[in-house]
């Protein structure tokens, strides 16, 4: 802590104000102490492009993108100005704008599968409704999620302990990913009180490697879900438009009932959405559903100029290239040092761990070292990449990432 | 916020694996108890009939334990079953054990009666304990250890960690008090076993836990401080495996359904 605080001197300053005030100071996932406390910064100033700086001034290429939203880089300027131009017209108003209807539609257009869009905010607003909704079109109680999966901040699914009763979660039941046989032992226990499956596209736990689905374990799902009329949601709220525009489930060859769409739909204006099949329909009109801001026009003109861009750009072809070519970089410069660097996840979406580091303690400091560096690098969230990551940005990140590997080894870590 | 009831055979243990231990350190740190056991030299079996021991030796102004039945016991305290003792520990006047050896060893059943009021009161916090630092210090320092301790027994036995447990990372933990000489607890999970120690811990754990003082022990002890607060000030640092520390910090929470069930 002591060695940081000149460098992050203006965020410890911030923070002890803070933590007078603030619950946790930071809370939730930005909260210091879900990183390595006093290695990174607290605070931020301002973004540009694909990088950033704390409010002490240092200068980071950003890995993180706001944890997700931001797909095109920050502050774009398209973006921005569509947003500007629609709060110009409206921020806050009694009804909603036309807007919405054409995102709607633009988005019923791009997801195949779907006849209809809700809108919301954040990610939680979508899956809490969307499990409601499977519960409304079955009436049925149960609903199986992936056990470390994370869903959200409400009590059927925050990973934290506080404020939970038993009650929360007497219908929630996990199986492991890629584990079939737990997955059946629940579909058996429960087969006529199952309402949902909710499921990311890949499996991507804090703290550890990310997993991709084996073969067959999609299909596996889709057909059980099918076979006993239970609703499968995708929740595609971190990799949705990073992996396949017309939603994650392309590129795993398989098709929800229901997908939940946040983080890159708006470029980092507060958007979600959830996009479901006519069949769910009339229970989708009748699970309620709003929010003092769901109306607000300016993240909806937000999106619609990112979907745009996304789709003119081929933006997740060109994210898994300079995601591979990030990865590659890493696994090789390991090598180089002596350290075998595993990366896990789709190149979108990417995390690294090491080999023999049960403690976590070369990760993170591998990753506090290149972040010292100027490269934000998180020790236990997987990684975004964004479409103002030049190839410019991976090779100064890559220098950066041989300085720290060279730290480890002169540190026998 | 569970109300998943205790288990009378976890609670059982708690008392004889994690609350009895404390006595080597309550009279190692604290004057009164020191006083209290100055000439005892006794040894003392809680034991239940059929089930688990544990023998407790004053020697010389130390105070030792260790698991199970020892031989040649100075004092046999027996306990008909787990729930007797259990009524025993939290406090039942009429839950006296039966006196199966040594009954007429008036002085050492008075001092160690006296002594295990001392205990109660620091580990449960008495006003009169921690208006003083001092009786802040003792009372943190006496609470981690039982709490480390205790995590074999929760482990094994209550349904609620057990289930914590299910989704936490195999390996070691300590937990310290940096400002204070030997006040560390560690508690080291394997696939079939579990154990912990008041020590230094036996290999270099997969995380470490550190309270920067005794004050701030204090307070997180008694869940009075915004712990991740905390964290990102320094005042707690976690090194290594934080999700075996978030962990082990929930199923900690859970001692106090069973040693504190007012509090909880």
């Amino acid at each position: 802590m002591t060695a940081t605080k000149d460098r992050y001197h203006r965020s410890l300053e911030l923070f002890e104000r803070a933590s007078q005030v603030i619950p946790c100071g930071i809370y939730g996932h930005t909260a210091p102490a879900a990183a390595l406390p006093g290695a990174f910064p607290y605070y931020a100033q301002r973004a540009a492009g694909s990088r950033y700086w704390d409010v002490d001034g240092n200068e980071y290429i950003d890995y993180m993108c706001g944890y997700g939203p931001v797909v095109l880089g920050h502050q774009h300027p398209e973006i921005e100005e569509a947003a500007v131009r629609a709060q110009r017209d409206t921020l806050c108003v009694n009804h909603p704008t036309p807007i919405m209807v054409e995102l709607a539609e633009s988005l019923v257009s791009l997801v195949d599968f779907s006849a209809w869009a809700v809108l919301g905010k954040n990610g939680s607003d979508m899956t809490s409704w969307a499990i409601q909704v499977a519960r409304e079109h079955t009436k049925r109680r149960k609903i199986l999620k992936v056990s470390g999966a994370y869903h959200g901040m409400d009590p059927w699914c925050t990973p934290g302990h506080a404020g939970l009763i038993e009650e929360d979660r007497v219908h929630i039941h996990d199986f492991n990913w890629n584990d079939l046989d737990s997955f059946d032992r629940l579909l058996k226990r429960y087969r006529d009180d199952i309402a949902g499956v909710i499921m990311t596209p890949f499996h991507h736990p804090v703290f550890n490697a990310s997993q991709m689905p084996s073969d067959g374990f999609w299909p596996h799902i889709e057909a059980a879900c099918r076979r006993d009329g239970i609703v499968l949601i995708l929740d595609d709220i971190r990799a949705g438009f990073r992996l396949d525009l017309r939603g994650s489930h392309k590129l795993f060859g398989f098709e929800p009932d229901l997908i939940c769409f946040c983080k890159a739909i708006a470029n980092g204006h507060p958007l979600a959405a959830t996009l479901g099949r006519k069949e769910m329909r009339v229970a989708a009109s009748k699970v309620f559903l709003t929010g003092s801001y769901w109306n607000s026009a300016p993240a909806m003109a937000a999106a619609m100029k990112c979907l745009a861009i996304l789709r003119a750009q081929d933006v997740p072809s060109q994210l898994h290239r300079t995601g591979e070519s990030l990865m590659q970089g890493l696994v090789e410069r390991g090598r180089r040092h002596g350290y075998t660097v595993q990366p896990s996840g789709p190149a979108a979406v990417p995390f690294i761990t090491f080999d023999s580091d049960p403690s976590m303690r070369r990760r993170q400091r591998f990753c506090a070292e290149v972040t010292r560096r100027g490269a934000f690098f998180h020790p236990h969230h997987n990684w975004f990449i964004c479409a103002a990551h030049s190839s410019e940005d991976i090779k100064t990140t890559l220098a950066m990432a041989d300085e720290a590997f060279a730290v480890l080894r002169a540190e026998n870590l | 916020m569970n109300r998943v009831p205790p288990n009378p055979a976890v609670l059982c243990q708690l008392y004889l694996d994690a609350v009895l231990p404390c006595l080597s350190e309550l009279v190692a740190e604290d004057a009164f108890a020191r006083d209290l056991t100055a000439g005892l030299n006794a040894s003392i079996v809680f034991r239940v009939a059929g089930g688990p021991a544990r023998s407790v030796h004053l020697r010389d102004g130390a105070v030792s334990s260790q698991p199970g039945s020892c031989s040649h016991p100075s004092i046999v305290l027996l306990f008909l079953s787990r729930a007797h003792l259990n009524a025993f520990f939290s406090g039942r006047k009429w839950a006296l054990p039966l006196l199966a050896w040594g009954g007429w060893r008036i002085r050492v059943l008075k001092g160690f009666s006296t002594l295990a009021e001392r205990l109660e009161a620091v580990l449960e916090g008495h006003e009169a304990v921690i208006s003083t630092a001092a009786g802040r210090r003792l009372h943190a320092r006496l609470s981690l250890m039982a709490a480390g301790l205790g995590l074999p027994s929760l482990a094994a036995g209550d349904v609620v960690s057990r289930e914590a447990f299910r989704s936490l990372p195999y390996g070691m933990a300590s937990f310290t008090i940096s400002s204070e000489q030997g006040a560390t607890v560690w508690f080291d999970r394997q696939l079939d076993t579990s154990r912990a120690g008041w020590s230094a811990p036996p290999r270099q754990a997969e995380v470490c836990i550190a309270f920067g003082d005794a004050e701030t022990a204090f307070a997180a002890m008694r869940d009075q401080i915004d712990t991740m607060a905390a964290t990102a000030s320094g005042q707690i640092v976690v090194d290594g495996l934080i999700p075996l520390a978030d962990g082990l910090n929930f199923i900690m929470q859970r001692l106090r359904v069973y040693l504190q069930p007012s509090k909880s």
